[in-house]
């Protein structure tokens, strides 16, 4: 009698084991995720193959930046984040091609290729060790996705186990939305010049 | 369990299949890794050091560095580095086909540089002589005896010190030249 | 002992018989549905132009079709090219930005070029769309010189389903389907110069 017990709970306790590990199996993207390093707004985020702090960010219903030559008004339906960073390379010379908005609910809105072309964004410049240079990037989304969001930032969007500075974006001002900001070449140092109406 | 307890040869086999074991894992991590394990190896090998001036035979050819210039930046704090070498040919096909080569500056402190792109404008301002070398990628013309000038652009700080050229090919060994 | 044994030996044949008879009814069983499922196919709603199709990844809604002799962008093809051209709203349902899929939209009479998704906002080509952001887009079609322009074009909206572990490598995304929606449209001329 003891014995057919002991076999019951054998089988159970089996069963909720492999129930366990089936529940628990990370999925492939789980596996090869980026390595994240986490921090946060005004803060220099260090990860193994580069740094970054985001110095300012900046919200507008519109964008007005040159389209193939021309000057050209970039609607949208949400609001436009336009995040202001600096960068550097920490060992080697290397590029940093991805970046993410992580809304608060979880969604992800990837950088806008609308304005990718544009100068100091990521993908446009290779960065090298030593040297710090500014970098803009460009986000769409919706308004209820601005505050308690995280910008995550890697070199690339599809190398498993990439580096990934994952900051958290504590001090957006939601309330500070300009109607228009224009986008310019800049000359010398900054790449770019912003202009709010 | 019962069946190893109940008979010595269950248990001989046992023990046996634990000892493959220990060649079996390496045996299949070194053919699952797809050579990776040989380029482990190869990476931490020292690389040949080259002093300047002076030529070393390198996968069908004699390297050498002939300069390496630092000229002012177009950034504030950072330097344009200058690296011109040659490599005198002995052996077309295996030079070729060992191109391009992977050319890296490295300080002091181990921080490597890869060349820099778009300079172009800024050497061709500051050193036209150079601006005219083509940079290490592909030579399908070179013939045995050629000469051929090369040069590469890099932008490092301005405190960067004790820069070194490495130049890598494929498949050859040692990994790479270190040119002091 | 060996009477103990001997009941084992029959126990365990007759679990491998029940184990065998399960599976193989399991299996019958499923086949049997599929042979069911692909012999009576479910048919494909017919939706009206301007309704809003839920595909699983993204929310469609069809507006209208016509035949321009240049892509949105405004470029003439240096070639006089006929540009099929459908006009849609697409909102992402998804998690996560994603571009509009080249097998979102299967043509009738078929055309052998992919589709180019153009951004209305930005007559440009479109990059990844934002989810719950709707947006207008517009799909072209590069007609190949000889072929007669349709009057009137059928087309099938793909459906989409996601899975959080694809059978290969247990990776999470989403897969092509079975057609949603089927949606009819007018070929309309934008152009005096074609005539559809």
């Amino acid at each position: 009698m003891t014995g057919a017990i002991r076999t019951i709970v054998a089988v159970l306790a089996a069963a909720a084991a492999l129930y366990a590990m089936q529940r628990t199996t990370p999925v492939y993207s789980e596996i090869t995720s980026p390595v994240r390093t986490n921090g946060q707004q005004g803060k220099r985020v260090e990860t193994r193959n580069f740094a970054i702090g985001i110095a300012k960010v900046h919200l507008a219903r519109s964008i007005d930046a040159p389209k193939s030559g021309r000057p050209h008004s970039y609607t949208t339906s949400g609001v436009w984040v336009i995040v202001e960073a600096a960068v550097q390379a920490t060992n080697e010379s290397l590029s940093l091609t991805a970046a993410e908005w992580l809304g608060p609910d979880g969604t992800r809105y990837s950088m806008s290729q609308r304005l990718s072309t544009l100068p100091g964004t990521p993908g446009t410049e290779q960065l090298e060790p030593g040297v710090p240079r500014p970098m803009l990037m460009i986000f769409e989304v919706p308004e209820s996705q601005l505050s308690g969001a995280t910008l995550l930032v890697s070199q690339s969007a599809y190398t498993p186990l990439s580096e990934e500075a994952a900051v958290a974006m504590t001090e957006v001002q939601t309330d500070d939305i300009r109607p228009v900001i224009t986008i310019k070449r800049g000359g010398g140092t900054l790449p770019w010049v912003l202009e709010a109406e | 369990m019962t069946t190893i307890e109940a008979s010595p040869r269950g248990r001989r086999a046992y023990w046996l299949s634990l000892a493959v074991l220990v060649v079996a894992l390496p045996a299949a991590m070194y053919v699952h890794s797809d050579g990776g394990v040989v380029d482990l190896i190869q990476e931490t090998q020292a690389p040949l050091e080259v002093q300047r001036g002076e030529a070393q035979t390198y996968s069908g050819a004699e390297w050498r560095l002939t300069a390496l210039t630092r000229l002012p930046g177009e950034l504030p704090e950072t330097e344009f580095v200058l690296a011109e070498f040659e490599a005198a040919v002995s052996d077309p096909a295996q030079f070729q086909a060992a191109m391009p080569c992977q050319v890296r500056l490295t300080d002091g402190e181990g921080r490597r540089w890869a060349p820099a792109f778009l300079v172009e404008r800024v050497i061709r301002a500051a050193r036209p002589d150079v601006s005219e070398k083509p940079r290490c990628l592909n030579f399908a013309e070179a013939r045995t005896g050629d000469t051929i000038a090369m040069a590469e652009s890099f932008v490092v700080p301005k405190e960067a010190k004790d820069l070194t050229l490495s130049l890598s090919l494929k498949g050859e060994q040692p990994e790479s030249l270190l040119f002091d | 002992m060996a009477a103990e044994r001997q009941s084992t030996l029959r126990q365990r044949l007759f679990a491998i018989l029940v184990a065998g008879i399960g599976a193989t009814a399991a299996s019958a069983a499923s086949f049997a549905m599929a042979v069911y499922d692909a012999a009576n196919p479910e048919p494909i709603a017919a939706i009206d132009a301007g309704v809003q199709i839920d595909t699983g990844k993204w929310n469609v809604m069809l507006r209208e079709a016509y035949l321009s002799p240049a892509p949105p962008t405004g470029i003439q093809p240096p070639t006089p090219t006929t540009f099929l051209t459908v006009e849609f709203d697409l909102e992402n349902r998804s998690a996560a930005s994603a571009y509009a899929s080249t097998k979102l939209f299967t043509l009738d009479p078929p055309v052998e070029a992919l589709p180019d998704f153009y951004l209305e906002r930005d007559l440009w080509v479109a990059g990844p769309l934002n989810p719950g952001m709707r947006e207008r887009m517009i799909a072209t079609w590069e007609l190949p010189a000889g072929q007669t322009p349709p009057h009137e074009l059928s087309v099938m909206v793909g459906s989409q389903i996601y899975k959080r572990r694809d059978n290969l490598y247990g990776a999470s995304g989403w897969f092509d389907r079975e057609p949603a929606a089927r949606v009819t449209l007018p070929v309309a001329a934008r152009n005096e110069s074609i005539a559809p």
